[in-house]
């Protein structure tokens, strides 16, 4: 288990080299994960095998609170997690302008980071995610407050677990203590935004979502706000797409870094398959 | 690794054994609680070890430590179902094991 020192925490970060050289230098994919429950178990055991194979370097990692990264009490704002990413960078060498993809609040950091860091960020896809725009915060404020109220009662987590299973019920015991003994649920809807004109989104765009979850009706404002904007719904899902649809998400972030990799460095062609 | 005591050879790869060591790994796992678990072919990972995916990445780890890069963790549970992973036995791991084990010796 690597652990890499990021400012005043330790992060436990995994990389999949390239497992097939393409042509030229191969791009690096950053996946960064979601919030509470999620780790970066949720990208090493789906995309992260298949963009290796597929000749791109890829980097997984926890974020700060989250699996095997450092847990502090406070220090929970986006431009914390956002600056973690651009230390994690760092340390690993890592001077490539990177493909971000960040799945629920793992994407409205990845486009903090692509708004912050615009000279380090190749492409950006947002898989169920929100752009940190004061909606955003209003939104992530409610469920922060839903979850602190409905998660910290012994008698939830029993109820989760007969109704659930004994895993969810883990995986909601985590979310509880993360809530319970940090700054969090302050701290996320608290932090730095972005302009509602989205203007400071200037690289690519791939925006996916469930067309149940609610999050999709994004997609026209998101179109009409973000001059390169690919916007991809999948009918009949919910919020869990990459854990419900690995294989059509591995296919699209595939496809939207082979056709970005090759448009910013003509001629490298990856792996084939 | 590369002493010849530390490669196991096709006549010492067998199903019994590799579930032991992958019982005792388990055992081991950092922040899992599972120092004393019972631990058979049928215990579910999900439900009965009660495992987070986190818990899986360092198992994986792991078991690459002990096996080499030919036990591939990641790659077998991405070719899996979700139905396939909740249901995901130490028995049907210590197979999955034994079998990549057995193809490097063929080959």
């Amino acid at each position: 288990m690597a652990k890499t020192p990021t400012g005043d925490i330790t992060t436990h970060v995994q990389e999949l080299r390239a497992g097939a050289a393409g042509e030229g230098e191969p791009p690096v994919v950053v996946l960064v994960h979601g919030l509470l429950t999620d780790s970066l178990a949720s990208y090493y055991f789906t995309l992260g095998p298949a963009l290796s194979a597929a000749g791109m370097d890829t980097v997984m990692y926890d974020l700060r609170g989250h699996g095997r990264t450092d847990r502090p009490r406070t220090g929970y704002r986006l431009e914390h997690f956002v600056e973690d990413l651009a230390l994690l960078l760092d340390a690993l060498g890592e001077h490539r302008p990177v493909h971000l993809v960040g799945n629920s609040f793992g994407g409205t950091v990845a486009a903090g980071f692509a708004a912050w860091h615009p000279d380090r960020t190749a492409t950006l896809t947002m898989i169920e995610s929100e752009p940190p725009v004061a909606t955003w915060a209003t939104h992530i404020a409610d469920g922060l407050a839903h979850a602190r109220r409905d998660l910290v009662h012994d008698q939830a987590i029993e109820w989760i677990k007969e109704r659930y299973g004994a895993h969810t019920a883990r995986l909601s015991r985590t979310a509880a203590r993360i809530l319970e003994t940090t700054t969090l649920a302050e701290d996320v809807p608290a932090g730095r935004l972005i302009d509602d004109d989205l203007s400071a989104l200037r690289c690519p765009l791939l925006a996916v979502f469930g067309a149940d979850s609610g999050l999709s009706a994004q997609v026209p404002e998101l179109e009409a706000k973000v001059a390169q904007c690919r916007t991809v719904v999948l009918p009949d899902q919910g919020h869990s797409v990459l854990v419900e649809q690995p294989g059509r998400t591995r296919d699209l972030v595939l496809d939207w870094v082979r056709e970005h990799h090759a448009r910013r460095s003509g001629a490298w062609a990856g792996a084939a398959g | 690794m590369t002493s010849e005591a530390a490669t196991p050879t096709a006549l010492s790869i067998d199903e019994d054994t590799v579930l032991a060591q992958i019982a005792a790994t388990l055992r081991e796992l950092p922040d899992a609680g599972l120092e004393d678990a019972e631990i058979s072919r049928e215990t579910l990972f999900h439900d009965d070890l009660e495992l987070e995916s986190i818990d899986l990445v360092t198992l994986a780890g792991l078991l690459r430590e002990q096996y080499g890069e030919r036990v591939n963790l990641a790659l077998f549970i991405a070719d899996l179902e979700l139905d396939e992973i909740i249901a995901l036995t130490v028995g049907r791991l210590a197979d999955y094991v034994t079998a990549s084990l057995r193809a490097t010796e063929e080959n």
